[in-house]
């Protein structure tokens, strides 16, 4: 592991933590990682930001040319770039559907055009849906009984405060923010190492849903943590944010693969926080919104400094202790192979670094080539990446590469101590089943490395890195905002993002709330009420009810940025609680639904299919957090060792969120069903129907043993009677009894299926699938009862299973 | 109601695609109701007009892994054979940025006797003997250049036109504008002939930021090719066959309340579909029925060759099912004890020997084959591929319909290094933009609305080689 750099960024960690009165958290003895453990809370503004007046920035010493430089935009016309106003409650007939502002905004255009909203959903089929849609999984019978039988006034409200206070709440939502921060668990690229310890920006992020950490709060740590939160650990871990870019180890150019790196956090930012494409200005001017590409490489300039650092010591709580002891048990077995390794490299170890440099780019050897003392910033970026990805076996080429005569460095020697090298090589491989296979001691962020100067960030000509133009300062979209980034230099970092997330994370930014709520909005009602949910520019679509809109973000800010608030209110408004049931007047007058007169039925998610099934079968395994897990994948997958089956068996029925996020090997049961893609900020789930889907669902054996499990728990609770079994069923998977006509089919099926199964039984091999974890089997007639499996498993494919009504 | 997200898609998808099909020109779908064909029409999935009539129908795009040196197959350099052991000359070094070994090192030529073939006059080396007698298929692009002087980002840049990840590759864009000529098989297929998944995995056949539906399906080797494509283990097909029946009464009784949900009846025959895959899969990749001579004529009687000839062979039988874009990845050899592909830093002589062996007779086969069948004429057959550590000059071929056959065009300088003249170098968005024109599509007007930006497969560069098409 490269000790080196770090402590360089923990060196401006401490001078820090010296300076400043604040009482820091000592990053090694405070516990992160785990769930429900909070740090001490970060200071974030909430009050509206004062405007730095351009002159205060003298202290801040960005080079003075910026002020002459900055862009003088015409103030933009454009809707989501003005000030977010507290629209008026507009005044409706229908007072009583009234139960939250938001829905006499949802009212008012209905009645102007004659129509009338559904009545409330039932009872059951409400809590399916605000279950799926709070939690990511459907209830149990009970859950729904309780719901349903409570009498109280205020049965909504206990069952929305429920749901919120759950920790699937957290889980589920920040499946969502993943989509957006393209996280995984792999580098990409053709190597796609494992990243062993960006899980606990997965736990941050559940975490901070769960504490109902303020947005404003969660924004600025995730672009700054390490800036506005020294010593906090949990902020430090908030900038894997930043960390999840795909990246290449094998890259040869690292100048070039600097400017790869900082063009996707910059495009990434843009995106998610303020739903603009600011990087279409790249390569030229927005040709739609008010973004010129300076503005654009100005917004790179914010980034121009950050390093991923993914050595700090993680406090050591099971998951660590649990890594050390296998790592200690892999360097025991393998000490003798490794110091021979290290003894027989000794010599050449300068040479076969310097050897292995000429593999890269001039501009990258340069860096390479120089003391450490004289590395200009960029040249640190470059070093600081190279040792972060050097390995042995670089070095070691030098002799392989040597050993034949006609070589540069040609030794008759070295033929043969690349052979001894290798086969110390196969030697160690062999211990390969010791290393731990999950988990990590540090944590992956990305920090300044203890420096505040900057490289420079130049234009490139039409976005090609091999042609910089003029040089930048940080400068945020004159059209949004013409004032300059109050940047505040620290003693150990460039204090440019903290500047950058003040303005993205401040109450006066025209688009962060608005962006957010309507991020929310989409994903109960399936559509943005701005459709486009992270193009907020003029290419985007309008708001369909920009009144809506304000009202919910101007109401968010006001509430302290609280989301848990914000999902309370969606879920206790009276437009949630209309039923889906189809009405042809409106299909008539609204066709697209765009009003919601009728509440939209959606297509569960790939992770809400499994995570409900799992439900269930009563198999899932509901603790909360941790590194993540590998179920087993199809045979024929062919993922080699990029993806192996975890040995615990309680790892293969975690929820969906803590599976292994392999870039190059995406899970495949979930990737049917449109997961999202870790390359790119995943906006949206697609919603596609494809008999690759049907064949998943109908024949993986996995879901074939959820639904003998199944099968196993209805006859368990439901007892012998067919009926009840039935019955049984339907409320688990739907939350209601089966009608009179499913009812015969589904009897019509036992006794066909029946027959069917015992033909089987003359072809001479005879061996069935029964329901699984019953107490006694004796009982059981073993045909009738592989008839129940396929009817279980048959029922659980069906339509209404995949949709929440 | 608001169930119209495949309506919208369409809509999405609509933009610059020469307008929907009618429901008479689905392929495939004689067996269903009227009704159900009209709905079938928002399926993302349906047969779309092209642009202008297509030369071709299918693509085989013969992607060799590692990147061969087409210095040592098709590109004769008798200059760099001179100057071989010595230091390169600078007058070839200009504007090359240099370091990463490339182009630094001594001048190399490998042991290769050199023969011109056909009335083309086309050189090949003693590599690619059965390959040679094709000359006169084949229009040879000799001066192809790409970005990267690392695998990675080179065969990113091959399949989907960016360094970084996540846009979609050339067979999801076409899969998304064409949509499918079969519904009972995935219309842009994978091939691989290794144990497992090529380097890279999915990201090279990814559908990017379009719908997972256009993504490509990988076929595993063995003869059941999709993942899921078996029964449970002990669920027997009469069973199986009980249990559909059943999920199209609930689903009947389900949809009745939601009559104009066509995504919920979509769904519905997506298990009919389902069904029918799970026969048509396994025999598109049957060899069994096919002729011993037609088996010879793939090298499947060599073991040097038999395992990358299956793979071609599948191939075939995928072109004739209708499968528009079959992308094979050619699988590794073992070169000095080690498995490698064909990216040969050291034993190059072995390395490519062996690989050569492998591809050589079975894509004179697939030529062969496709041209007596009456193939040839609708299938593009591609070969190539991004060069690892010289970008700057290197040779790729197209052979089948609308190819101007028998042509080279451009070419290296005298050592093969670079490009000889600048303006006839040919990037991968110009390669991309020539399949796009034989299959009917213009890259310019092959869009898709992404976060406000109206993107193409081409992103904001490629030109159609026009001296490459008949």
């Amino acid at each position: 592991m490269n000790k080196q750099f770090f402590s360089t960024i923990l060196f401006g960690l401490s001078v820090l933590a010296a300076e400043e009165s604040r009482s820091a958290v000592d990053l090694f003895n405070n516990s992160v990682g785990e769930i429900g453990v909070q740090a001490a809370p970060v200071a974030v503004e909430t009050a509206p930001a004062v405007a730095q007046p351009a002159q205060a920035s003298a202290v801040v010493n960005d080079k003075a040319q910026v002020v002459a430089e900055a862009p003088t935009a015409k103030k933009s016309k454009h809707w989501s770039y003005q000030p977010i106003k507290a629209p008026e409650q507009p005044n409706v007939n229908n007072k009583g559907w009234v139960r939250s502002p938001l829905d006499a905004f949802v009212l008012a255009p209905l009645e102007a055009k004659g129509i009338t909203p559904s009545p409330d959903a039932d009872r059951a089929a409400f809590v399916r849906r605000a279950t799926l849609d709070a939690w990511g999984v459907i209830p149990t019978p009970d859950e729904v009984t309780n719901f349903v039988n409570d009498a109280g006034a205020d049965a909504y409200e206990k069952l929305a405060d429920r749901l919120l206070a759950s920790p699937k709440y957290g889980e589920r939502q920040a499946r969502r923010w993943l989509d957006l921060a393209r996280y995984a668990d792999s580098s990409g690229f053709t190597n796609d190492e494992t990243r062993e310890s960006l899980w606990r920006y997965r736990d941050y992020v559940i975490n901070a849903f769960n504490q109902d950490k303020p947005y404003s709060q969660f924004v600025s740590e995730q672009l700054a943590g390490d800036e506005i939160a020294p010593g906090n650990p949990d902020a430090l871990i908030a900038t894997g944010f930043l960390r999840s870019y795909p990246d290449d180890s094998n890259s040869r150019d690292l100048v070039q693969k600097k400017f790869q790196n900082t063009t996707d956090i910059t495009d990434t930012v843009g995106e998610v926080f303020l739903a603009q494409t600011v990087g279409c200005a790249r390569c030229h001017n927005h040709k739609f919104d008010n973004i010129s590409m300076k503005e654009y490489y100005q917004l790179q300039s914010f980034f121009a400094n950050v390093h991923a650092v993914d050595n700090i010591p993680a406090a050591k709580g099971k998951v660590e202790h649990a890594y050390e002891a296998d790592w200690k048990k892999w360097e025991d077995a393998t000490k003798d192979i490794r110091d021979k390794q290290q003894a027989l490299l000794e010599p050449i170890k300068e040479a076969g670094r310097k050897y292995n440099y000429q593999r890269f780019s001039l501009a990258t050897q340069e860096a390479l080539n120089k003391p450490i003392n004289q590395l200009t910033p960029e040249e640190r970026w470059v070093r600081h990446r190279y040792d972060n990805n050097a390995k042995d076996s670089d070095v070691a080429a030098f002799y392989a590469d040597n050993s034949q005569p006609g070589a540069k460095d040609y030794k008759p020697e070295y033929a043969e101590l690349s052979k001894q090298y290798k086969a110390l090589d196969k030697e160690l491989k062999k211990f390969d089943k010791l290393l731990p296979t999950q988990g990590s001691t540090t944590i992956s962020a990305v920090t300044e490395l203890g420096h505040a100067d900057v490289p420079p960030t130049h234009i490139r000509f039409a976005g090609v890195f091999d042609r910089p133009t003029d040089e930048v300062q940080p400068g945020f979209i004159a059209a949004i905002n013409d004032e300059q980034p109050a940047i505040e230099p620290l003693a150990f970092s460039s204090g440019r993002r903290a500047a950058l997330a003040k303005w993205i994370a401040s109450p006066k930014n025209p688009l962060t709330a608005r962006v957010y709520v309507n991020r929310v909005w989409d994903q109960y009602f399936g559509r943005g009420i701005v459709e486009t949910v992270s193009d907020f520019g003029k290419a985007g679509k309008k708001p369909s009810n920009p009144e809506l809109l304000d009202y919910l973000a101007d109401s968010f800010i006001k509430q302290g940025w609280s989301i848990k608030k914000l999902h309370r209110e969606i879920l206790l408004s009276s437009v949630y609680r209309q039923s889906s049931d189809y009405r042809e007047e409106v299909a008539k007058a609204d066709p697209e639904n765009k009003l919601l007169a009728v509440f939209p039925r959606q297509r569960l998610d790939a992770e809400q299919i499994r995570d409900s099934l799992l439900v269930a079968s009563g198999k899932l395994e509901g603790n909360v957090g941790g590194p993540s897990v590998f179920p087993p994948v199809p045979a024929n997958l062919g993922a080699g060792d990029k993806w192996k089956a975890s040995k615990d068996p309680h790892d293969q029925n975690r929820r969906s969120l803590y599976i292994f996020t392999r870039r190059s090997v995406p899970y495949p049961l979930l990737q049917t069903f449109d997961m999202a893609s870790a390359q790119q900020v995943h906006s949206k789930r697609d919603v596609t129907t494809t008999p690759l889907q049907a064949l998943a669902l109908f024949n993986s054996d996995t879901v074939f043993e959820w639904s003998q499990a199944l099968a196993g728990r209805v006859i368990t609770e439901a007892g012998n009677d067919e009926t009840a079994q039935l019955n049984k069923l339907y409320q688990i998977l739907f939350a209601r009894t089966p009608s009179d006509a499913e009812k015969g089919a589904l009897q019509e099926f036992l006794n066909t299926q029946e027959k069917t199964i015992l033909q089987k039984a003359a072809t001479g091999k005879f061996a069935v699938s029964i329901p699984t974890g019953l107490k006694d089997t004796q009982a059981l007639n073993p045909v009738r009862a592989a008839a129940f499996v396929d009817l279980v498993h048959t029922v659980a494919n069906s339509n209404e299973f995949s949709y929440r009504f | 109601m608001s169930n119209k997200s495949r309506r919208d898609f369409l809509v999405k998808s609509g933009l610059g695609l020469g307008g929907l099909a009618a429901s008479g020109f689905l392929p495939g779908f004689g067996g269903f109701s009227s009704a159900m064909a009209s709905d079938l029409v928002v399926d993302p999935l349906a047969a779309k007009q092209p642009h202008f009539p297509a030369k071709v129908k299918s693509v085989i795009w013969l992607h060799m892994d590692g990147a061969p040196s087409t210095l040592d197959l098709y590109d004769y350099k008798p200059e760099l054979i001179k100057l071989a052991g010595q230091e390169i000359p600078q007058s070839f070094m200009e504007g090359i940025k240099g370091g990463v070994r490339g182009g630094t090192g001594k001048l190399y030529a490998t042991n290769r006797t050199w023969k011109q073939h056909g009335e083309s006059g086309a050189w090949f080396s003693d590599l690619l003997p059965n390959l040679a007698q094709h000359a006169d298929k084949l229009a040879f692009i000799k001066s192809s250049v790409t970005i990267g002087a690392t695998h990675n980002i080179s065969i990113l840049k091959l399949n989907t036109g960016d360094l970084n990840p996540g846009r979609p590759s050339l067979g999801a864009w076409i899969q998304y504008a064409l949509g499918t000529a079969n519904p009972d098989l995935p219309a842009y297929v994978v091939l691989y002939n290794d144990k497992k998944e090529p380097t890279g995995g999915s990201i090279n056949w990814s559908s990017g930021f379009l719908p997972a539906v256009y993504q490509g399906a990988a076929f595993r080797p063995g003869d059941s090719p999709i993942l899921f494509l078996d029964r449970p283990e002990l669920v027997a097909a009469q069973q199986q066959s009980g249990a559909l029946n059943l999920l199209n009464r609930l689903n009947g009784l389900e949809s009745a309340k939601y009559p104009q949900d066509t995504e919920l009846k979509a769904r519905n025959q997506s298990y009919e579909l389902a069904a029918r895959m799970q026969t048509t899969a396994p025999e598109a990749v049957d060899l069994k029925k096919e002729s011993d001579a037609t088996k010879e004529l793939y090298g499947l009687n060599d073991e040097a060759s038999k395992s990358y000839g299956e793979t071609l062979l599948r191939a075939r039988r995928l072109v004739e099912r209708g499968v528009r874009f079959i992308q094979v990845v050619s699988g590794p050899q073992e070169v000095a004890g080690d498995s490698r592909n064909w990216d040969g830093h050291t034993n190059l002589e072995e390395n490519h020997s062996k690989h050569a062996r492998a591809v050589d007779k079975p894509i004179a086969g697939l030529l062969a084959d496709l041209k007596s069948r009456g193939l040839l004429d609708s299938t593009l057959v591609e070969s190539g591929n991004g060069r690892d550590h010289n970008p700057w000059g290197y040779t790729q071929w197209l052979a089948g319909g609308g190819v101007n056959a028998g042509t080279t065009y451009g070419a290296t300088d005298e050592v093969g290094l670079q490009v000889a003249d600048k303006s006839t170098a040919v990037d991968t968005y110009d390669l991309h933009a020539t399949v796009l024109n034989l299959l009917g599509l213009d890259h310019l007007k092959t869009t898709f609305l992404h976060n406000g930006r109206s993107e193409r497969p081409t992103v904001v560069y490629g030109k159609v080689i026009k001296e490459l098409i008949a």
